[in-house]
């Protein structure tokens, strides 16, 4: 490997790259567009909690509670309350048994069912919980056994709210990353297809040179892009080591994808084909943190689940190394697997 | 004796079942310009991408300067200079960006870009776009970046196709030049008339073998065959056109009968061409 040469070719690319009115208007304007998306999302979400009540008769201290935050409507039925729950008209319902108040006047364990929307976060079901419990003693003006039981409304999402634009980040850096993947291969694509790659062949620069140097410049194009959205918009300021390790590796990730689309293209349209398409499947984990619930446990078998879900819960949640270490191995291991099969098809090409 | 700048040895390439070289073997000496011919197909340019390390050889040897080519091909390739036929420019780049980079791949600090483009006739347009240039101003920037490195073994293919008479004597000149430096120049070519004017000699390939391999004089010599053409006055006043063929044992006394009855109008010699040779040896023409 010569680093000269190397440097040469990096230097040769981003002069390339930047001098690509095209590719330079689409890169400068996704990364404002996603900047302005995400300032333009709410920054805070609705921290009022509203629960639904169902209960053939209603304590007093159930209809007198106020508190600040908490909003308690009465529901007819249980079955409207489950079907309001579910469609995330409140974030908890309880069900009150009618012999509330004989059992807590007798002593016995009264059964009080909560039901739970599918993204709510443990804290609320321990506040929900807190709450009845609260509630009883208020009611009795002593501590009670009470047996509560919980039940999801669908798939269960445990998580802290988190405002709509910060769950947009994972999904912008990816855009970002992925945008350049379609740089990558039209700058290698157009590097065969006008033959200059031949030239390059034979001068005392070799392939690895060659792929060394187209990888640098790739994941250098998508890194920093991906790097500095995610500073701009604060999501480097919890774990920023992690996620920028997430982010080199995502950018490896579509670097290898950017290989092999330019391996497989002919010329800037068929680029443009294959790349929308690798681009949408690889963006599908992303709607993962945008709407949680709506994909299934298949979605792990692509690369960037592994890149989104990383960056999502470094960047929202803080989770440390222990948490996401395996996500990040596998990332690296899809990463380095598919730059390998980049680099072979694209070699098979050059030769 | 001049040493071997190329030696081929039993040179051969398949894809897959097609042979596209087979065994062929030649020397090219230090400082002489051999004129690579063949029709489409006929195994040059596989030949030329194993003798520039673009591929490895299925069997047998070639070295550049002494050198294993397919063992050393860093080191070769920093001894030779490729002009290729298809042009492989970085059209959103200057002539003077696109020069600086090969002197760059080829770790040549001080490198007069501006003086390389005047000597191929591209000064005033070396800080233009190559993507506004013609198709001549790109194939002298085609051969001048082949001299980036000053190349010991300079290979070019079809350098003057499609051009401008102008261009491609500009062009022909550089060829001169380098051999005068003492480059080797190994020149791929379909232009019969340009093969012959400039090689010291010619190898004719077909069907990936070698066919035939000496100076044109020698070829034409040994193929072709060199007559007299003479127009002459008939009695009853017409042009007739006579023909005596040359180097037999009756070319003296026909001669001598063609201008005793003093009735020449004109005369010439003719000589075979490479591409009558090439037809006499193969039995197809250089474009099919």
């Amino acid at each position: 490997m010569n680093w000269r040469i190397i440097g040469t070719l990096v230097s040769k690319d981003l002069s390339l790259f930047f001098r690509k009115k095209l590719i330079m208007a689409l890169t400068a304007l996704g990364l404002v567009f996603y900047l302005v998306i995400y300032f333009v999302m709410p920054s805070s979400v609705n921290e009022n909690l509203k629960i639904g009540l169902y209960a053939p008769v209603i304590p007093p201290v159930f209809e007198q509670v106020q508190e600040e935050g908490l909003e308690i409507e009465v529901v007819e039925s249980e079955e409207a309350l489950k079907e309001a729950v579910a469609e995330g008209q409140y974030i908890a319902g309880v069900v009150l048994p009618a012999d509330l108040m004989e059992k807590f006047q007798s002593g016995q364990k009264p059964k009080i069912i909560l039901y739970f929307t599918p993204d709510a976060p443990e804290e609320i079901k321990d506040a929900v919980e807190v709450l009845i419990k609260e509630l009883a003693y208020l009611q009795t003006g002593q501590t009670l056994a009470i047996d509560i039981s919980e039940e999801i409304l669908g798939p269960d999402m445990v998580g802290m709210p988190i405002p709509p634009r910060d769950r947009l980040r994972p999904l912008l850096a990816i855009l970002i990353i992925m945008m350049e993947m379609l740089g990558l291969a039209n700058l290698i694509s157009e590097e065969v297809e006008r033959r200059t790659v031949h030239a390059l062949l034979v001068t005392p620069m070799t392939v690895i040179d060659l792929f060394v140097a187209k990888g640098i410049t790739g994941v250098g194009l998508a890194f920093v892009q991906a790097v500095l959205f995610m500073s701009i918009v604060g999501g480097m300021s919890r774990q920023p080591l992690i996620i920028l390790v997430a982010l080199l590796l995502g950018a490896v990730l579509v670097t290898g994808v950017g290989f092999i689309i330019a391996a497989v293209s002919k010329d800037f349209m068929s680029v443009l084909g294959w790349g929308v398409l690798s681009f949408i499947i690889l963006l599908i984990p992303s709607f993962s943190v945008i709407a949680p619930g709506v994909i299934t446990g298949w979605i792990k078998i692509l690369p960037s689940y592994y890149l989104v879900d990383t960056v999502h819960r470094a960047a929202n949640f803080g989770s440390g190394w222990g948490d996401v270490g395996i996500n990040l191995l596998i990332l690296l291991g899809f990463s380095l697997a598919i730059l390998w099969i980049g680099i072979t098809v694209l070699r098979r090409k050059f030769q | 004796m001049a040493r071997d700048a190329i030696l081929a040895e039993e040179l051969t390439y398949h894809y897959g079942e097609l042979v596209a070289v087979d065994r062929i073997s030649f020397n090219v000496a230090e400082g002489e310009i051999l004129g690579f011919l063949g029709p489409n197909g006929a195994g040059k340019t596989t030949t030329v991408k194993m003798l520039t390390g673009q591929l490895k050889p299925k069997a047998g040897k070639a070295t550049l300067l002494g050198m294993d080519i397919a063992r050393n091909v860093e080191k070769v390739q920093g001894e030779i200079g490729v002009c290729f036929e298809e042009i492989n420019l970085y059209e959103q780049m200057s002539a003077v960006e696109n020069l600086r980079l090969f002197a760059r791949l080829f770790n040549i600090r001080q490198f007069d870009a501006e003086a390389m483009l005047r000597r191929v006739g591209l000064a005033g347009r070396e800080k233009d776009r190559v993507e506004t240039y013609s198709k001549g101003m790109k194939q002298r920037l085609m051969v001048a970046r082949s001299l980036v490195n000053r190349p010991r073994v300079l290979f070019l293919d079809e350098p003057t196709a499609g051009l401008d008479p102008a261009s491609s004597e500009a062009i022909r000149s550089i060829i001169l030049e380098e051999r005068e430096r003492g480059a080797t120049v190994f020149l791929t070519t379909h232009d019969m008339m340009e093969a012959d004017k400039l090689s010291d000699r010619v190898a004719f390939m077909n069907q990936g073998k070698i066919v035939a391999l000496d100076t044109p004089h020698n070829l034409k010599q040994q193929y072709g065959k060199r007559a007299l053409k003479a127009k002459v006055t008939t009695e009853s006043g017409e042009l007739e056109e006579r023909e005596v063929t040359l180097d037999t044992p009756e070319t003296p006394s026909a001669v001598q009968k063609l201008f005793a009855q003093n009735k020449v109008v004109t005369v010439h010699s003719e000589e075979a061409t490479l591409e009558d040779i090439f037809i006499k040896i193969t039995g197809r023409g250089l474009t099919e």
